[in-house]
């Protein structure tokens, strides 16, 4: 008779036919990369800059919003700090008071201007080359001056440094003489 | 590949990850996830959401104790007890269960061995038992450890380890014979 602390062959059997590997939740290799990047295990790769061009999409306005808001937030961060005390930051952020209060600014500060500049999205006629056009221009000169203030704190961030790369390229191709077209004649 | 040239593919693969490669590490994981989700899944009972949490940590201590780690024993082996460490400390920030269903001073319930029975019911009524039982009889009957592993795994005594199998063997029986005669465990 078996022992009946013993597993009975058939017992045996039924476990040894149970899987050994499981096929993961999907994402879940996502999720935990991106977590190791974010713990600086796994370095976070550099996405190479698309090449200026002279027509700007929609979809590219709203990122640029979205990351001039960050340097634009950074920047006055910067400046504070430093005591770098211009007459717009100043009385948007206002002075004298405690480091806190002025990351709170900085932040309702930066709500506010990421409002005005959604806001002139909505306004901006897309179809419009020429409106389009003012807006990407006064969306990218905020972003431009923010990406200044942060190389200034950090010379070697690359999220700066991409930024004023990206911006000189682009003034550059719209400052380029237009393409010499080659007639030929019969 | 051999065994040695697997050890050696991982030791290359940690190295690079070591050095922050992503892609190395994405290569790692799909080596070693599936076996690795799998005994998480069963220790903690088939609770998809739990085994995901303590594959993650998993992999986050193993890259944080990647450079300690000696190569005295295959990569996957070191992985499997940091899971288990991972899933006991899951299993304790849990309300507790009775760890025992009946008194041990009492005999056990008549429960007959299982005979055929299919893989989805004997996974189920894995999942029904007790942590602590579970953990035991999943780590001895399904992946093969000795009473000793167990007791340095689980922070156990080896006699706690036998007991503990003992009584899951038959609280499994007990579950999979009332559920073969239909009546509700």
């Amino acid at each position: 008779m078996t022992d009946p602390k013993d597993l009975t062959p058939a017992e045996r059997r039924a476990f040894e036919t149970l899987p050994r590997e499981a096929e993961p939740p999907k994402g879940l290799e996502d999720r935990t990369v991106a977590l190791l990047q974010a713990r600086g295990v796994l370095a976070v790769p550099l996405r190479p800059l698309a090449a200026p061009t002279r027509r700007w999409h929609p979809a590219w306005l709203v990122g640029a919003l979205a990351a001039s808001l960050a340097l634009f937030a950074s920047g006055i961060a910067v400046g504070q700090l430093l005591g770098a005390r211009s007459a717009t930051i100043a009385a948007a952020v206002g002075l004298g008071s405690s480091l806190a209060e002025r990351t709170q600014q900085v932040q309702r500060t930066g709500s506010e201007y990421v409002a005005a500049l959604t806001a002139l999205l909505q306004e901006t006629d897309t179809s419009d080359a020429a409106s389009r056009e003012r807006a990407t221009e006064a969306a990218l000169g905020a972003l431009g001056a923010a990406a200044q203030e942060v190389s200034r704190l950090a010379p070697s961030d690359p999220l700066a440094a991409a930024v004023l790369r990206g911006l000189t390229e682009r003034r550059r191709a719209s400052q380029a003489p237009p393409p010499t077209r080659t007639v030929v004649w019969y | 590949m051999a065994l040695p040239a697997l050890i050696e593919h991982d030791r290359a693969l940690a190295s690079q990850v070591l050095a922050g490669d992503e892609l190395a590490f994405r290569e790692l994981y799909r080596r070693h996830t599936p076996r690795l989700y799998q005994l998480v899944l069963r220790l903690l009972g088939g609770r998809d959401a739990d085994a995901e949490d303590a594959v993650q940590d998993t992999w986050l201590k193993a890259t944080e104790r990647l450079d300690r780690f000696r190569w005295e024993c295959a990569f996957g082996t070191w992985l499997s007890a940091i899971a288990l460490n991972v899933a006991r400390e899951q299993m304790r920030r849990r309300i507790r269960r009775p760890e025992a269903d009946w008194p041990e001073d009492l005999d056990p319930p008549a429960a007959a061995p299982f005979d055929v029975v299919d893989s989805m019911d004997l996974e189920h009524a894995v999942a029904d038992l007790p942590d602590g039982y579970r953990a035991v009889l999943v780590l001895h009957d399904v992946e093969g450890y000795t009473h000793e592993e167990i007791g340095l795994a689980l922070g156990i005594a080896e006699g706690t380890s036998k007991s503990q199998l003992f009584w899951a063997r038959q609280a499994l029986r007990a579950t999979l014979g009332s559920r073969q005669k239909g009546i509700p465990a």
